[in-house]
């Protein structure tokens, strides 16, 4: 029996090469971007970074009581990984202010509806889809991190001739310590056994592939 | 070709539309295509078909876009198409493969895919992707057993998997300008999927040896004269020269396909031989550095300038990866670099 990770790898391969293969994410892996889409991109990052946290939370919040807890070890998990996710977002802010957007500005920014999209169907499907659904954001968002954003901090640092990590260093990190977190992610998935629950990750997963597209696309 | 007949398949990628949740068993196969309208009328997206009645040859045109590589869905396509050739004996008498892709035969396996799969530790669907290529080679292998002559021909870059999965071909073509290789080495890794034993077959071990263990790039002319490649055609005469191989072909079918079953008979490929290795390159994958997987994600970003147009893609950035490693750029030993890099993730289970 095949299991589940490796499942929802072929279930969800073509929402990834369609992240993939959209012809502004080529570009923006290709040749980076300019300063001013940079930092629109930050922006939006910054709104699903600050919700990445609460969005576990909602999800752990609704993982059964303490009579019944069918996913104790899912539950544990986004624990550890929102401990590990915790002020995050800052280094988005950091990263902002290295390339001339103040702090205060990033927090004024209102998202745009891609943004809006991606963070109210994650709420929504740790709500009313079924909690493990933050597995597939989780998965994901790792992916785009893990997979992509090394070559794309790469092509930023070329392109907008940045010294180092500087203004690149939340990308950049996430490549490589995601690749930890993707291993993490695998051991938990494969003990998702519950067919509903692996329903909602492979939707979650669909849709946060479409919504970070969008969000990529819209800057 | 005379008289062909198109598949209504387009090579259109879509657009990322979100479908309700999939079911979770996977639905069950499909039932074998009947005759040719069945064969030609499935719905695939990432190859187109054709159908060329006077010489009951069927042409596979891979289209998977915009990087040409064996993505899964593209070997699911090409997995079901076999199937239904299998399914219809006699039908078919010519195979033939070519790309859509200006420039590009195939860039082989989806790396992408890998330095996820490589990333997350997970070895069963590293083996489970391999398994999947050893399938459709094995096919290759076999296709004159189902009475078919193979051709393929390559006008572009064909790298790694994509050179792995010409050669079970019984007639290879090669424009000139056209660049293989097996680059894997560069990244510290070998192709898994059939580069040994069919590489000894048509060369002998000493050409394997040099080729895959070097990682270098070779032109047409040199796999020409290392007998990986039967044909050489002039720039822009590769639809010709294919249209004659087959033609020449088609007159001896019978005699020749017999020859090549004998052929394979005294200088057999073993399938067990193949899944070994997808097993040893799978668990070679998970030890692959955080170094070694940034190189694969350099190679991927050059796919990724290619296929945005620019006229540099993947083979000149083998070139400079190949330079650099002459040169020395990174002097630490493995051993620095492993340890430095974290090293094997066939630990973290």
């Amino acid at each position: 029996m095949t299991m589940f990770f490796a499942d929802l790898v072929g279930r969800t391969d073509e929402d990834r090469r369609a992240f993939e293969t959209h012809p502004v994410v080529l570009d923006a892996v290709a040749h980076g971007m300019t300063l001013e889409r940079y930092r629109a991109l930050l922006l939006e990052l910054y709104h699903v970074v600050w919700h990445f946290n609460p969005v576990c939370a909602a999800a752990a919040s609704r993982m059964g009581t303490p009579a019944l807890e069918p996913q104790q070890a899912v539950r544990h998990f986004l624990y550890e990984h929102m401990h590990e996710e915790t002020g995050h977002e800052t280094w988005v802010l950091n990263d902002l202010e290295a390339i001339g957007v103040p702090p205060a500005t990033a927090r004024a920014h209102g998202p745009n509806v891609h943004t809006l999209s991606l963070n109210g169907y994650n709420y929504w499907a740790a709500d009313r889809r079924h909690p493990c659904s933050a597995l597939g954001m989780l998965y994901a968002l790792e992916v785009v991190a893990s997979v992509y954003g090394g070559p794309f901090a790469a092509a930023i640092r070329e392109a907008l001739l940045l010294d180092g990590d500087h203004g690149v260093s939340f990308i950049a990190s996430h490549a490589t310590m995601d690749a930890k977190h993707m291993a993490d992610l695998r051991q938990v998935l494969n003990q998702v056994r519950d067919e509903a629950a692996q329903a909602a990750i492979v939707e979650s997963v669909r849709v946060n592939f479409h919504h970070f597209t969008r969000i990529v696309e819209g800057v | 070709m005379s008289t062909s007949i198109t598949s209504p398949a387009s090579s259109k990628v879509s657009e990322g539309t979100i479908a309700p949740p999939a079911p979770p068993a996977p639905p069950p196969a499909p039932p074998p295509a009947v005759g040719v309208a069945g064969l030609l009328g499935r719905p695939y997206r990432t190859i187109r078909l054709e159908w060329t009645s006077d010489l009951r040859l069927l042409r596979v045109r891979m289209c998977v876009r915009p990087i040409q590589c064996y993505s899964l869905a593209a070997m699911g396509e090409l997995k079901q198409m076999l199937d239904d050739i299998s399914a219809n004996p006699g039908l078919v008498r010519h195979f033939v493969m070519t790309s859509d892709v200006p420039q590009v035969f195939n860039f082989g396996g989806d790396l992408a895919l890998f330095v996820l799969l490589a990333r997350a530790g997970d070895i069963e669907s590293l083996e489970l992707y391999g398994k999947r290529c050893v399938d459709l080679v094995w096919w290759m292998e076999n296709a004159a057993n189902l009475g078919i002559h193979t051709t393929v021909l390559a006008q572009g870059d064909t790298l790694g998997g994509g050179l792995e999965s010409v050669l079970p071909f019984h007639k290879i073509i090669f424009e000139r300008g056209a660049q293989a290789g097996f680059p894997e080495a560069l990244f510290n890794l070998f192709p898994g999927m059939g580069a040994w034993d069919f590489t000894i077959r048509r060369a002998g071990f000493a050409v394997a040896n040099e080729m895959i263990l070097s990682g270098h790039l070779y032109t047409a002319e040199e796999l020409h004269n290392r007998r990986l490649v039967d044909v050489i055609a002039e720039p822009g005469e590769g639809e010709a020269t294919l249209e004659r191989v087959v033609r020449e072909v088609d007159p001896r079918h019978r005699g020749t396909v017999a020859a090549l079953r004998a052929q394979r008979i005294a200088a057999p490929v073993r399938h067990e031989s193949l899944m070994q290795i997808v097993e040893l390159w799978a668990d070679s994958a998970m030890g692959l550095t955080d170094r070694d997987l940034r190189l694969m994600e350099r190679l991927a970003r050059a796919q990724a300038r290619k296929a945005g147009g620019a006229d540099e893609g993947a083979v000149e950035e083998i070139k400079r990866l190949e330079l650099e490693t002459a040169w020395g750029s990174d002097r630490r030993s493995g051993v620095e670099r492993r340890t430095v890099a974290g090293g094997d993730r066939r630990a973290r289970g």
